[in-house]
């Protein structure tokens, strides 16, 4: 599916190239979007959300949790991504744990309301 | 009087050398690795361990109301069993199974209704397990409805948890089972109760090894170097992140781990400063309010108040853990599916998302400990392969691993014993 574009608020233009890999609905697949993605495609997300960080919550704080308009949600969900990346910028240097398999066993089958997902 | 404000001397921690095992009672030799890898061994554990002990299956929160109820699949009982709160408020359990040909009545995980419906040919219960509705009835044979109800499973509720048992009459109640853990925790407060992470696995190895890497702390600095050893253990004061204190409570067991007060994240980790709150005492903690005083001041939990505490870890037997820490609770449950398979259940119980940032932090909350979880499954199915070649027949525990030593120990007991009152012994 492609995304309408421009599909972020005015002014985060830069983020628009990583709607389409990281806007995902559950944090489960966050994760596994983190754990399956290359070690260089994580940096380039991290490096650009990491930069409007602020100014993206500042602007969602504008509205209630669950009620965003879409292209707020979408940026939201953005910054929900951010922390994914974090574990394997800021954690391993790499995309997931050192010698962990992949497919994993483990799910995250109930997440953090909202965007959190149940599977 | 000096004008200079003195810093206060940093403060030191001070590991308790003394023994945990020797305290326990235990024995300091290795142990056998049978039972981790043969399926002769886990058929008794079945037998004699999971059909006679009672079983944490859930909390009173999955029942919010009147007629409320939920199903749950306990494979080492091969069953299917179903939990309701009926119009009494009362929370019983029953085989989901109907009385007519032995369908399995109810095939959602929870609802909320009084009457209960096999869909095979509508035979109708209600929630208390009661058979009400017999399509055709006239045409069976001196059907009796009031013996052809749900089949009961005994039931009983600790602080809230809701534990099973497979004997139509236990042997002990449930308070016997508990014994001395469930006084000493008894009052222990809960929080958090509304919202739930769930983190689920189906892995490869047996249910005792992913409990022990639980009840130790000792592999956290190897395995964990990333994601929990700069909170649970010190690079000088508490390198291998020996526990502040581990004890049996009859044929249950707590650890206290211990967590590094300096912890800060690393200037590097932009997004973990941003989202984290630090006030919670540890980097698994999620929450920060008065509830933390509660549970601190409550004489179960860090017994020695140590000042670097982080969580406590209590291990009831054989497969549940209940984790307190000043962030609120979580709960682990160990599922034995065959001697090397195992369905794990860990339940976070966090507060309800309050602002964008605080669900920015859940959210990293959530995937940190989903990278731990991960770390650890993927090395259980590691050693089940190194245990199940035959290279060595026993494992070798330090310590710091007490838990480990004990939870055998009992096992052993409730393999060998014939009454479950010996077990307990
Ligand atoms: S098996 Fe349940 S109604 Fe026939
Ligand atoms: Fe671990």
């Amino acid at each position: 599916m492609t995304v309408a574009s421009p599909s972020l608020p005015p002014g985060f233009e830069e983020l628009e190239a990583f709607v389409p890999y990281w806007v995902l609905d559950s944090n489960d697949q966050r994760r596994a979007a983190r754990s399956t993605a290359e070690m260089d495609d994580i940096q380039r997300f991290y490096d650009a959300i990491v930069a409007r960080a602020e100014q993206a919550i500042v602007h969602c704080e504008q509205f209630k949790l669950g009620q965003m308009p879409p292209a707020s949600e979408r940026l939201f969900k953005l910054l929900l991504a951010m922390n994914h990346a974090a574990i394997a910028v800021e954690m391993h240097g790499a995309p997931r744990a050192h010698e962990s398999t992949w497919p994993s066993a483990v799910r995250i089958t109930q997440g953090p309301w909202p965007h959190g997902g149940r599977i | 009087m000096s004008a200079v404000i003195e810093k206060p001397a940093a403060r030191k921690h001070v590991i308790d050398e003394r023994s945990f095992t020797h305290a326990a009672g235990l024995a300091t030799g290795p142990v056998s690795v049978e039972p981790y890898r043969s399926p002769a061994f886990f058929e008794l554990e079945r037998e004699r361990v999971f059909k006679r002990a009672w079983l944490c299956i859930g909390r009173i929160e999955q029942l919010p109301q009147i007629n409320s109820y939920f199903t749950k699949d306990i494979e080492i009982w091969k069953a299917s069993v179903l939990v309701t709160r009926d119009k009494h408020d009362r929370i019983r359990a029953f085989h989901n199974v109907c009385s007519h040909r032995g369908n399995l009545v109810v095939n959602q995980t929870c609802g909320v209704a009084e009457r209960l419906v096999c869909r095979y040919h509508n035979w109708q219960y209600r929630n208390d397990g009661e058979l009400i509705g017999v399509p055709d009835q006239k045409h069976f044979f001196d059907l009796d409805k009031k013996t052809c109800g749900l089949t009961p499973i005994s039931c009983d509720i600790w602080e809230g948890f809701i534990f099973l048992n497979h004997q139509s009459k236990p042997e002990v109640s449930l308070a016997e089972f508990l014994g001395p853990f469930g006084t000493r925790y008894a009052g222990v407060p809960y929080f958090n109760l509304d919202e739930t992470i769930v983190i689920q696995a189906d892995f490869k190895a047996n249910w005792k090894l992913i409990a022990d890497a639980f009840a130790e702390p000792y592999h956290v600095p190897s395995l964990h170097p990333a994601t929990l050893a700069p909170g649970f253990a010190h690079p000088e004061e508490n390198r291998y992140a020996r526990p502040l204190s581990a004890m049996a409570h009859g044929i249950h067991r707590h650890f206290s781990a211990y967590g590094n007060p300096d912890y800060v994240p690393a200037p590097t980790s932009k997004v973990e400063a941003l989202v984290y709150v630090q006030d919670t005492g540890g980097v698994l903690g999620g929450d920060a309010s008065d509830n933390a005083a509660a549970l601190t001041a409550h004489p179960a939990i860090n017994p020695t108040k140590d000042p670097c505490w982080s969580a406590d870890v209590t291990w009831i037997f054989p497969n549940f853990n209940i984790d307190y820490s000043t962030g609120g609770f979580w709960t682990h449950e160990f599922w034995p599916v065959a001697h090397d398979r195992t369905h794990w259940t860990l339940k976070i119980y966090i507060p309800k998302t309050m602002s964008i940032r605080h669900r920015l932090q859940l959210e990293h909350y959530a995937c940190r400990w989903a990278e731990v979880v991960l770390e650890d499954v993927t090395n259980c199915e590691r050693i089940q392969r190194g245990l199940e070649s035959g290279a060595k027949d026993t494992m070798i525990l330090q310590d710091a691993e007490m838990l480990i030593r004990h939870s055998l120990h009992v096992l052993d007991k409730w393999v060998k014993a014939d009454r479950v009152a010996d077990a307990l012994r």
